[in-house]
């Protein structure tokens, strides 16, 4: 009886050791599955290891620049220092004509264009749109004013190149456009999704205005991957009253998409 | 008679079927990749050299034209501004025999054009960093005879960030403007407290004095009540001369805030906690150390275990006074 006793309490001590043995837990937590290490390039060797279970390693070599530098007389980094270079930067306008067709008074038109920037792990970048003039007739006697949205021209909470403001009556007049999706300016998601602001005018000396950017490098806000995909939809409106000459109305809307530096 | 029917049905026999084979009209779409996103050179006065880079139409067939403008950085998150003009003592050309600075050329879709930018620092060109892109824009949408229409003329860029210098000397001054957690109840001595299950959100700002552009690399650590620590690196970005920026720590996150974070730590906190920022510029250069604090405590835990106090103090008391009629 005293010996099946000690067997059970032994067996009891060393459970009760593995149990209050617990791992240490960080607060960081690793995914393997999709990570993606990117790292500097600087010439002298590069290279992509992959295993099994679909990782990949891209890994490249460092060069001696203060020698490079003495010798040659200069030094070229091409790529970011934590980011694979040979992954591009691109651009795309999904639809470049933004034909609204016939407009009839107090019925404002609606037209759309998606966005996309692709841009490897790094993420930092930045578009920008500006008109190079209100909507005109070809003549340039006539043009769309652009919108104050909702509140009117004298209100000071109408809507700028920088703000957005509702746009919801038949009765506002002008042309803008509104973002949604992903890396849109704060004043669209604050506003809601029935605010509007117009372009900067280059005619009147203003500068771009940022319409998509990413500041945080690889992670969305619930911690997962981000995708390299950054893709935003422009919604562009028009709408004029009885008193607008008929005619045919056209500008030019510029978008620059550059990389952060 | 019937022969002139005849010939009438077969015509428009003919563009009936004709019409069912109508090619649907696409969109114009402009799609273009550039690479490489950035290039930084350090070269002496006297010197050039070439850089290539890929262009690749990924859309519909483009009127392109490259060109290079000069660029100021902008706000404290990597933004830039694209100058009118090109400033600056650096001269740029192409050594493409067909393809020339702010000179159109066509490219196919699916196609891949090489500029071989050469990028020249002239004899007696001033010390200091100067910063450009090369931008390819393309021209603006045809015009398609509509009634209203808004045509888009879309750019992709390419920053090359060029210092000047005779003998490889940088002027490296940075300082840390902002180390500091987000939102939280600050109370005395600016110790913030924070409810335990709440993400905290560090942000850690760097200001360049210096005129060439630095590179940190180092580390946040976070070291908890028993000396318990988490190490986060900080990705190695570039603060252009006289700028600061705000640097990002892997692994970051953005928790919707109106001001993007450095880092966003999650997890259940309790008690005292230190935050420490390890910044190094390279070798021979001054190392920067930051610290602060917060305290974390579980509130709503706490609220939960008073109400629920409160309500077996009352069901004891009701209990009792039962008992007693």
């Amino acid at each position: 009886m005293k010996k099946i006793f000690f067997v059970f309490f032994g067996f009891f001590l060393i459970i009760l050791f593995f149990l209050t043995k617990t791992a240490f837990l960080l607060a960081d937590e690793m995914r393997s599955n999709q990570f993606k290490i990117q790292m500097s390039n600087v010439n002298i060797g590069a290279g992509k290891k992959t295993s099994n279970n679909n990782n990949t390693l891209a890994y490249t070599l460092g060069q001696t620049a203060a020698m490079e530098f003495t010798s040659k007389g200069y030094v070229i980094k091409a790529g970011f220092q934590y980011l694979h270079s040979i992954v591009p930067f691109s651009f795309t306008v999904s639809d470049t004509q933004i034909d609204f067709g016939e407009l009839l008074p107090n019925t404002p038109k609606t037209e759309t264009t998606n966005l996309i920037v692709s841009f490897g792990g790094a993420g930092n970048y930045q578009v920008t749109a500006i008109e190079e003039g209100p909507l005109r007739t070809l003549e340039n006697t006539s043009q769309i004013d652009n919108t104050c949205c909702d509140p009117g021209c004298s209100n000071p909470d109408k809507c700028d190149q920088y703000s957005a403001a509702l746009w919801t009556q038949d009765s506002t007049v002008g042309f803008g456009y509104k973002m949604s999706g992903e890396d849109i300016p704060t004043t669209f998601t604050t506003c809601g999704s029935n605010c509007y602001r117009r372009f900067a005018n280059r005619l009147d000396n203003e500068e771009p205005v940022v319409v998509m950017s990413s500041e945080d490098v690889t992670l969305n806000p619930s911690s997962e991957p981000k995708d390299i995909y950054h893709q935003a939809t422009m919604t562009f409106k028009v709408n004029v009253n009885s008193l607008q000459t008929a005619g045919n109305y056209q500008t030019i809307i510029n978008f620059v998409a550059t990389p952060s530096f | 008679m019937a022969k002139k029917l005849l010939k009438i049905f077969t015509i428009v026999s003919i563009l009936v079927i004709l019409s069912f084979n109508l090619k649907k009209v696409l969109a114009q779409k402009f799609s273009l990749s550039l690479s490489p996103p950035l290039t930084e050179i350090i070269i002496k006065p006297g010197r050039s050299v070439l850089v290539a880079f890929n262009i690749y139409n990924l859309g519909d067939p483009q009127i392109l034209t490259p060109l290079v403008k000069s660029f100021e950085p902008i706000g404290n998150f990597g933004n830039i501004v694209l100058k009118k003009e090109l400033e600056g003592p650096i001269r740029f050309s192409l050594d493409n025999s067909e393809i020339e600075l702010e000179k159109s050329f066509f490219l196919k879709p699916n196609e891949k054009q090489q500029l071989l930018l050469r990028i020249r620092a002239p004899e007696g060109a001033p010390e200091g960093d100067y910063y450009y892109t090369l931008v390819v824009q393309s021209d603006p949408a045809p015009n398609n005879n509509s009634l209203t229409l808004g045509r888009a003329k879309a750019s992709i860029g390419a920053n090359i960030l060029v210092t000047i210098t005779n003998q490889g000397n940088l002027e490296i001054k940075p300082s840390i403007t902002l180390f500091d957690t987000l939102r939280g109840l600050r109370i005395n001595k600016g110790l913030k407290v924070y409810e335990s299950s709440q993400p905290i959100a560090v942000v850690l700002i760097l200001k360049n004095q210096g005129k060439n552009l630095i590179k940190p690399r180092g580390k946040i650590t976070l070291i908890g009540n028993f000396g318990e620590k988490a190490e986060f690196e900080i990705i190695p970005q570039n603060i252009l001369g006289r700028s600061q920026r705000q640097l990002l720590a892997s692994p970051s996150a953005n928790l919707n805030l109106k001001q993007p974070t450095t880092l966003t730590l999650s997890g259940f906190f309790v008690g005292y906690y230190r935050l420490t920022a390890d910044l190094d510029f390279g070798a021979g250069t001054k190392k920067l150390f930051a610290n602060t604090s917060f305290i974390a405590l579980p509130l709503k835990l706490m609220v939960a275990f008073v109400f629920a106090l409160i309500l077996v103090f009352v069901l004891i008391k009701k209990y009792l006074k039962n008992q007693e009629e």
